[in-house]
Formats: structure tokens, sequence, C-alpha cells
């Protein structure tokens, strides 16, 4: 068995193409992927460097039988499902374009799926919690450490989420555009 | 065939994406969704190669709008066909992508 290493990393749901790229990053380098768990701990095997392209797709169908039979059918290797995304892996060929879509619309649909299947319940995780607890320890602040403890951190919660949906919002719009044009 | 299903029919599929007229068009016969890869492949010489990803969604919903029907499952493999309301939509596209090679043509013509 080669040498293992594990990396912590954090992407948020709308930078799975980050994600793509620093696994490939890994790979060319010589490290190949092997699993994610918990909230973001990855494994790797030492491996001779290879170009590999790495590719997620968020499916409710995801690590089953004709959508994998579909993928393995095309060359991709299937590593694991984590939150809603299935991980494939393929090595570059020539082109080093190997995608599992072709064509815009079906990237489109892909964010629909991530944004019905993600961000929608962070949205609503958004406004009934985070927004109106936040508004209330700043209308009417309490004493203490506490009190402002939880105001940092509800702050950098909040700033983290409008992160989340300006960024997916941006990567959205350009798709819808790109589609509907 | 129910007006508004038509209407909604011809909005989301004409005109039709590259990926979604070939699948149609090969699913004439039955077959699943590789195989539609590959005939793909062998009928424009290598130029269009459809992603798994891309065929699979295409599948779904298209089985969903009712331009297709499951078959049968072979090997891990769903076999598919065309129904009458998917047979419906390529003769649109069919006859729109003629209109437009034919306008094409006499336009070129004129011009030369």
């Amino acid at each position: 068995m080669g040498e293992k290493k594990w990396e912590l990393r954090f992407y948020t749901v709308p930078e799975w193409q980050k994600e793509e790229e620093y696994l490939r990053q890994r790979h060319r380098e010589g490290w190949r992927f092997l699993r994610l768990r918990g909230l973001g701990l990855y494994e790797f095997e030492a491996c001779p460097p290879e170009d590999v392209v790495y590719r997620l797709d968020y499916n409710a169908a995801g690590g089953t039988g004709d959508y994998l039979r579909l993928f393995r059918d095309c060359g991709w290797e299937y590593l694991q499902d984590y939150l809603g995304y299935s991980y494939f892996r393929k090595p570059a060929g020539e082109a080093g374009d190997e995608d599992i879509f072709c064509d815009d619309q079906s990237r489109l649909d892909m964010m629909v799926r991530v944004f019905k299947g993600r961000l929608v319940p962070l949205l609503a995780v958004f406004l009934s919690c985070l927004v109106p607890n936040l508004l209330r320890l700043l209308l009417f602040p309490e004493p203490g450490g506490l009190a402002a403890f939880l105001v940092a951190l509800l702050s950098l919660v909040s700033l983290l989420y409008l992160y989340c949906f300006i960024r997916f919002g941006a990567l959205l719009w350009r798709y819808w555009r790109s589609v509907r044009r | 065939m129910e007006q508004a299903l038509a209407a909604h029919i011809r909005r989301v599929y004409v005109p039709m994406t590259e990926t979604g007229f070939y699948i149609l068009l090969c699913l004439r016969q039955e077959s699943h969704g590789y195989g539609v890869i590959r005939r793909v492949e062998d009928l424009t010489g290598g130029q269009l190669r459809i992603s798994p990803g891309t065929m699979y969604g295409s599948l779904r919903k298209m089985e969903r709008d009712g331009l297709i029907r499951f078959v049968r499952e072979e090997d891990q493999r769903k076999l598919y066909r065309v129904t009458p309301l998917g047979e419906w939509v390529l003769e649109l596209e069919t006859a729109r992508i003629t209109r437009l090679y034919q306008t094409m043509k006499e336009a070129l013509e004129g011009d030369g």
C-alpha cells in the first residue's frame, strides 16, 4: 500500500469547479484522491503523476444502477457520493477536455438541481434563523461577552451565506444568459 | 393533442439542442443511453460525443415529458424508445431544419 496523506479543505456549495481543479492538481503532483470524509477531510494516496480530470455531478440518482452504468460505459471511474455530489474521474486524454456535460443546457440543469437541493434549504435557514437572530441582537443589544461573541459568529456565518448566494447567483445568471442567448 | 401540452412541448423542445435532436433520432429504434452515444459518434464521424451527464439528464427529462418511454432494463442499462409525441417533435424539428437549410442554400445561391 502506498504512502497516504490527508488534507483539510472546505468548499462552499457553488465551488464544485474549484474542488474539481484541486483534485486534478493533486493527481498531477502524484497524489490520487481516495475519499472525502467528515467536513472536508480529503484522503490521498501516492501515485505516479498523471493528468486526470475530476468531475462532480449533483443528481438524485447518484450512486445508483443505470446512472453509474452509463458513466462507467463512458470510461468514468466512480469514486463516491458526498452530500449529494457524485465524484468521478477519467484520464485527461489528448485534448484534456473530458467532461461529464457537453452542452450549456445540461450544465445549467445541474446548477438548478444544486440550487434546489442545497441553496433553497440554506436560504430557508438563513431567512428564518440567522437573519432574525442577528437583527434581534443588533437592535436590542444585550450586555456581556457571550452576546458580543454571538453577534460576531452570526455575522461571520451570514457573510459566508451571502458569499455563497452571490457567487452561485452570478454563476447561474451567466449560464442562464449563455443558454438563453 | 391538448393545446396546452402542445404549446408547452413546443416551447421547451423547439428548437431543440443538437444533443436532444440526435437522441430522438436514434431512439426511433429501441436503445440505451450508451448505445445512443455510440450511434451519434458513428453518425457524426466522431464530431459529436454526448457526455454521460448530459445524456442521463436528457433521457430523464424526455421520459418525464413523454417524448420517450422506458421499455426494459438489460444489464443495468435502461432501454428507451420514442413515443408518438416524440415523433411529432422530431417531425417539427426536421421540418424546421429542412426549411433552414433550404433558406440558407437559396440565400447563398442568390448571393452567388
